[in-house]
């Protein structure tokens, strides 16, 4: 873990993924492309999930709408990917981290301009956007 | 109340090779040819067929159907077996409900796949949007994921992982159905430098997609004996669980359905920990095997390093642990991966171990692991005790 450069190219060709395949998932697509973070929220539990499901986890039933988080929280694991797969041609070493939101909920992302090294547990992150290609933004996190 | 009704009465391993060129069809033919030649029985007798999904033959929604065909086997009971590693285990235990509702009297539990051959699987669902574009495809990323919680709650030697690892790799030069690259010694020196490939994860805490088949006759005591079975064991408890936390965004990820089913598998079969003859976990990354150890009670939770460096894990240690060399040391055949921690389980208790014969095989922890979820550990977890 003593890496010091991730490569993050300039313009990467990544692919994009067909959206809505699972359950209607344009609140997110149309929420980040604003730079927004936009998850699914029960409104029984008051509580957020994520991945968009097609029922609440907390209720079964479909009580949900999307809101906007505050795109803040702390990094709850990390791992450095470091063997080529499809998607990642030119971004290993790559930061991964599952991100627990101040709101209650988790999300794996990438942390992006992050040294491997300075990947770590408890580390606080900001929303930040990548770009899947210089159209398509996506979230990721950055160290705050 | 534990039952002793029903039996594995024989079992079948192919060979696990890599990249052989042959069908998950033409693996589960072999397991069967060996089955039928080990038991002696003849094929009229099999009425129930369970078949484990395969990698290989994953876009085939008829293929336990199809398999039905291949094999020539007309059951009135037919069961597609779609967890994963646990389809071996929980087929015997689908069978033995079927058997015990008169839909069969004697079923093939099959597991064949050829993934490194053929890979024809997408796992769809969410995946595209929401997992494979932070770079999180494969097991082993989920795994560094998880392997990083645990170390930052509980602390993690990794000399203890490479134990399990060097244990299970000794095993495997004992076991002529292990993949032949693998069968050469392994060093704590040689497991510390492998490479990471998904921090902290190594690869030498990895399995590796191979091909092969296994097969299990399950019948009643009584059928078994009336065919002329000489060896049987009795799966005397099962446990499985699917999605266990699954709706909770902030589950503990180091909790895993046997943190739920573990203790309540070995209290129906009347075990404490320290009863356990052998141990055949399911071995896709050795953290799981430490996760296992915690969650059947072997130790405390966060325990699982100092336990793991002061057991003898050895076939004929105080604990023998995949004691054939689990999935890691002698390769995983695609989905068909949990029968063979449970074929090694019944060939031991059948006192066919060979030359890594554990001592006194009174029974077996038999356990399987499906699916790699969200970021979290692993989908469904089953675990089954055999008895002589």
């Amino acid at each position: 873990m003593s890496d010091t450069t991730p490569t993050t190219p300039a313009a990467p060709v990544r692919p994009v993924p067909r959206q809505g395949v699972y359950v209607d998932s344009k609140p997110f697509w149309d929420g980040i492309a604003q730079g927004k973070l936009v998850l699914q929220y029960c409104t029984v539990a008051k509580r957020f999930q994520h991945y968009p499901k097609p029922v609440s986890g907390f209720t079964g039933r479909r009580t949900l709408e999307w809101r906007e988080v505050a795109g803040t929280g702390t990094i709850y694991a990390c791992t450095v990917v470091r063997i080529p797969g499809p998607g990642v041609e030119g971004r290993i070493p790559l930061c991964v981290a599952t991100v627990e939101l101040d709101e209650g909920v988790r999300i794996i992302a990438n942390v992006l301009r992050c040294a491997p090294s300075d990947l770590a547990i408890g580390k606080r992150v900001r929303l930040a956007i990548d770009q899947l290609t210089p159209e398509q933004a996506y979230p990721a996190f950055e160290l705050a | 109340m534990k039952k002793r009704d029903i039996v594995i009465g024989g079992y079948a391993e192919t060979a696990i090779d890599f990249k052989t060129g042959r069908s998950a069809y033409d693996l589960a033919g072999e397991a069967l040819d060996q089955l039928l030649e080990r038991t002696g029985i003849d094929r009229s007798e099999i009425d129930g067929l369970s078949v484990t999904t395969a990698l290989s033959e994953a876009q085939n929604p008829f293929f336990a159907v199809y398999m039905t065909e291949a094999l020539g086997i007309t059951p009135t009971w037919l069961n597609y077996g779609g967890i994963g590693g646990c389809s071996a285990t929980g087929g015997v235990a689908r069978a033995m409900s079927a058997i015990r509702d008169g839909m069969c009297k004697l079923a093939v539990v099959m597991s064949s796949d050829a993934p490194s051959s053929d890979w024809r699987s997408n796992y769809g669902a969410y995946r595209s949007e929401f997992q494979d574009p932070p770079g999180v495809q494969g097991p082993p990323a989920t795994f560094g994921l998880l392997m990083s919680r645990y170390i930052h709650q509980y602390g993690l030697d990794p000399e203890a992982l490479g134990k399990i690892a060097i244990t299970q790799r000794a095993h495997a030069l004992h076991n002529p159905n292990g993949y032949k690259k693998f069968q050469k010694e392994l060093t704590m020196e040689e497991y510390l430098k492998s490479r990471v490939i998904s921090d902290p994860l190594r690869v030498l805490d990895s399995v590796m997609f191979c091909d092969g088949a296994n097969a299990f006759i399950v019948t009643t005591e009584e059928n078994a004996r009336r065919l002329g079975l000489k060896k049987m064991v009795y799966p005397v408890a099962y446990g499985e669980v699917t999605n266990f936390n699954g709706s909770d965004p902030l589950a503990d990820i180091t909790q895993s359905g046997f943190t739920r089913i573990g203790p309540e598998v070995l209290r129906k079969a009347g075990l404490a920990p320290k009863d356990v003859r052998m141990f055949q976990p399911y071995d896709d990354f050795t953290i799981a095997v430490m996760m296992q150890f915690e969650a059947f009670g072997f130790c405390e939770r966060g325990e699982g390093s100092a336990y793991t460096l002061r057991t003898d894990l050895s076939f004929n240690g105080e604990l023998p642990l995949n004691t054939g060399g689990g999935q890691i040391s002698a390769g995983q055949p695609g989905l068909a991966s949990g029968g063979l921690n449970l074929a090694e389980a019944v060939r031991q208790m059948f006192g066919e171990g060979g030359s890594r014969q554990v001592p006194d095989p009174r029974n077996a922890l038999v356990t399987g692991i499906g699916v790699i979820p969200y970021g979290r550990n692993w989908g469904t977890s089953s675990a089954m005790v055999l008895e002589a």
